[in-house]
């Protein structure tokens, strides 16, 4: 042993590294990822939540002041959070779902065996790939009362066109329609891979077993893709929580503020009112509302584990 | 129960042909085992009588009754998959249930089924997992079980042992045959394992690149081999095959040894005077023993001790033989070995052809 106390040497030095308690060399080994968490989103997030309790208006012209629980307060008493957080949520209840029907329809669609599946898988990239603001300008414009397409084809039908932008419940509507185009291509390429990791025996031994279509899809297909459906509720009702392009874009919140969502209204404290207190108020509400939807998913996932 | 006819049965991609106009029948009750190499059209010849691949040609009939356009849930079939194709996110017992519920089949009749078989099979104490909390040979089982529950007109097997390990096989393979015993349906199995056809079947199909090239008990296309390629898929370790030159009754080989065949086989292959042709001898029709008059003679390559016997490499010529001795054998590498054969248990094939040129069939009790 003493012949080689370099070899020796290294080797004790090597194992007091591996000595570390368990603990120890986990926490080590993720510290990178800690630091970078910390970084990217324990930082922003703590540092609006503390913004959220001062006055901090920039037109004002008065410095920051602690004001406790005040913007909270204002904002439980303000009619325009009330109206905007009704339509964000009514948003998410009917563009979430319809995106998921859709979505389904189109996943199980583009996993049909065709001869060529690019162009299929291909036109279906497209919709999700489109920035959200312009597919608000394109609907904007297929809504139109006069020149739209979607009155055009009603008039065709024989029906009367509808001025979509000019009453609430229609231009909600819109909104809505607009919303579910654009964000099923994103549910549809989740639950087309979920899909594709469904074995083909499955299917066969169905058809031995004597299930048509139908069954297969609700015995086989849909409890299959569970996963894959539950996490693409969760980005898509975060996402949902957080609208502003499309609205935006296609209304700017109007007639009044029927269809302004509370992502628009938080935009227009925080820049162009300069009422950072208040917008950051407003932005915690909405960090809360996504946080409660993540957990009733993630516990309904583990329930059915 | 029913039997099965399969009619110039073809299956083709295109221009491809898959499988070749198969004609077999399977009686009622009868054990078949589909046998050949890899990519043979084993499998696609199985999915055709369960109506999961369309029929290109040709008709399938089970019993009477013609099942071409027939879809899987009317041909009153039951498969077990190679990859057992349990359903995931179902319990062992619902799974075993499914088929039956399906068919709507009264819940109180389903629990005592299910329970019957799975008691069959050993699996009872099963019935609340889920596949994913199975061994593999476990959740062959339950592959199992989902298709006797049913209660089919016909078993199909494909590669059901793939997925096990050595020894399993072995214990599921004697299972499976009691199973048939026991119930007495009609079975079609498919394999690429030799060992599994000869122990299973009543009778064994060598499928060749969508060819049928023989048909017969395990008996006959062991002792009976109607080609090279039959010869050489039956039995392990393979049927040796060496050249050699036919005079009136005797085999020179080009080593200078020389066989001489017994009259009746001479007679079969007098049109050969002269000729080449292919030798087959299995391993285990070698005798060792003090040398005699028509021997071969080979240097011993490898010694492979098996524990219940011996395979001894020999190179004889430009060929190696295998041959299978006493476990007690210790010939040393490179020592010099004569070895006798029987010669009414050695096969000759056309070297053209690959046929066999036996005329005169050889049962097992005659050779013996
Ligand atoms: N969709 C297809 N298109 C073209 N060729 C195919 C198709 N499906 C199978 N084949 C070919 O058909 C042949 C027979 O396939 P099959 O699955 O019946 O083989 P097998 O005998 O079961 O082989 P293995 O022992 O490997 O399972 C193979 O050569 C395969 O490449
Ligand atoms: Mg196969």
């Amino acid at each position: 042993m003493t012949a080689q106390p370099n070899r020796e040497g290294s080797k004790s030095s090597f194992t007091r590294f591996l000595d570390l308690s368990e603990t120890k060399l986990a926490a080590l080994l993720l510290a990178p990822a800690a630091i970078l968490l910390v970084l990217i989103v324990v930082y922003p997030v703590g540092r609006l939540i503390w913004t959220s309790f001062f006055n901090l208006s920039l037109t004002s012209g008065m410095p920051a002041s602690f004001a406790g629980f005040e913007n909270y307060g204002l904002l439980l008493k303000d009619p325009i959070f009330w109206q905007t957080t009704k339509n964000t949520l009514l948003i998410t209840v009917v563009t979430v779902p319809g995106a998921l029907l859709l979505g389904i329809a189109l996943a199980l669609m583009a996993n049909l065996p065709f001869e060529r599946k690019w162009p299929v898988r291909l036109s279906l990239l497209i919709p999700w790939a489109l920035p959200l603001s312009f597919a608000g300008l394109i609907f904007a414009w297929f809504f139109h009362s006069e020149y739209g397409v979607v009155n055009d084809v009603l008039r065709r039908f024989g029906l009367k066109g509808i001025i979509w932008f000019n009453s609430e419940e229609w231009a909600m509507t819109a909104i809505c329609l607009t919303i579910i185009w654009k964000t099923s291509s994103f549910m549809a390429l989740i639950i087309l891979a979920g899909l594709q990791t469904i074995p083909r025996s499955l299917y066969e031994a169905a058809d031995v077993d004597g299930a048509g279509r139908v069954r297969q899809f609700f015995e086989i297909t849909l409890p299959l893709l569970k996963p894959s459906i539950i996490i693409a509720l969760i980005f898509r009702t975060i996402t949902a929580l957080q609208t502003f392009d499309i609205p935006y874009t296609m209304t700017r919140g109007g007639p009044g503020s029927s269809t302004a969502t509370l992502a628009m209204y938080i935009h227009q404290n925080t820049v162009d009112f300069l009422d950072l207190g208040y917008g950051s108020a407003l932005a915690v509400v909405m960090f809360l509302l996504s946080m409660a939807v993540t957990m009733v998913y993630l516990r309904f996932i583990r329930s059915t584990r | 129960m029913a039997s099965v006819s399969f009619r110039n049965l073809e299956k083709a991609y295109g221009a491809l042909r898959i499988v070749k106009s198969i004609n077999l029948e399977i009686a009622d009750r009868e054990f078949v085992v589909l046998v050949g190499p890899s990519g043979c059209g084993k499998s696609t010849t199985l999915r055709m009588l369960a109506g999961l691949e369309s029929i290109s040609g040709g008709d399938v009939y089970i019993g009477d009754k013609l099942v071409n356009h027939l879809p899987p849930r009317e041909r009153d079939i039951a498969m077990v998959f190679q990859d057992y194709a349990l359903y995931p996110h179902k319990t062992v017992f619902e799974n075993m249930a499914f088929s039956l519920k399906v068919r709507g089949i009264p819940t109180a009749e389903i629990g005592p089924r299910v329970q019957d078989a799975a008691e069959m099979l050993g699996i009872a104490h099963l019935l609340d997992r889920k596949p994913g909390q199975l061994s593999g040979g476990q959740r062959q089982r339950v592959a199992m079980g989902r298709a006797i529950v049913r209660r089919p007109q016909i078993f199909l097997f494909d590669e059901p042992l793939s997925n096990l390990d050595a020894k399993l096989r072995g214990q599921v393979r004697a299972e499976i045959k009691k199973l048939h015993q026991a119930i007495g349906t009609t079975i079609l199995y498919v394999t690429h394992d030799q060992v599994e056809a000869m122990t299973l079947a009543d009778r064994i199909v060598i499928l060749r690149s969508g060819d049928i090239e023989q048909v017969g008990t395990p008996d006959e296309v062991y002792n009976n081999p109607n080609s090279v390629f039959v010869g050489g898929f039956v039995g392990a370790p393979a049927m040796n095959f060496i050249k050699a030159k036919l005079e009136r009754d005797t085999l020179h080989f080009e080593t200078g040894d020389h066989l001489i065949l017994p009259s009746a086989q001479a007679q079969d292959v007098e049109s050969y005077h002269g000729r080449e042709m292919i030798v087959g001898i299995r391993p285990e029709h070698f005798s060792v023993g003090p040398a005699a008059a028509d021997a071969l003679n080979g240097r011993v390559q490898v010694v492979e001790p098996l524990g219940s016997d011996t395979l001894v490499h020999l190179s004889f010529g430009s060929s190696v033989l295998v041959v299978r001795m006493a476990p007690d054998a210790h010939p040393a590498v490179g020592e010099t070995l004569s070895i006798g054969v029987q010669p009414c248990r050695v096969h000759l094939f056309d070297p053209t052809t690959e046929r066999s040129l036996r005329r005169t069939p050889l049962s097992a009790a005659k050779a013996a």
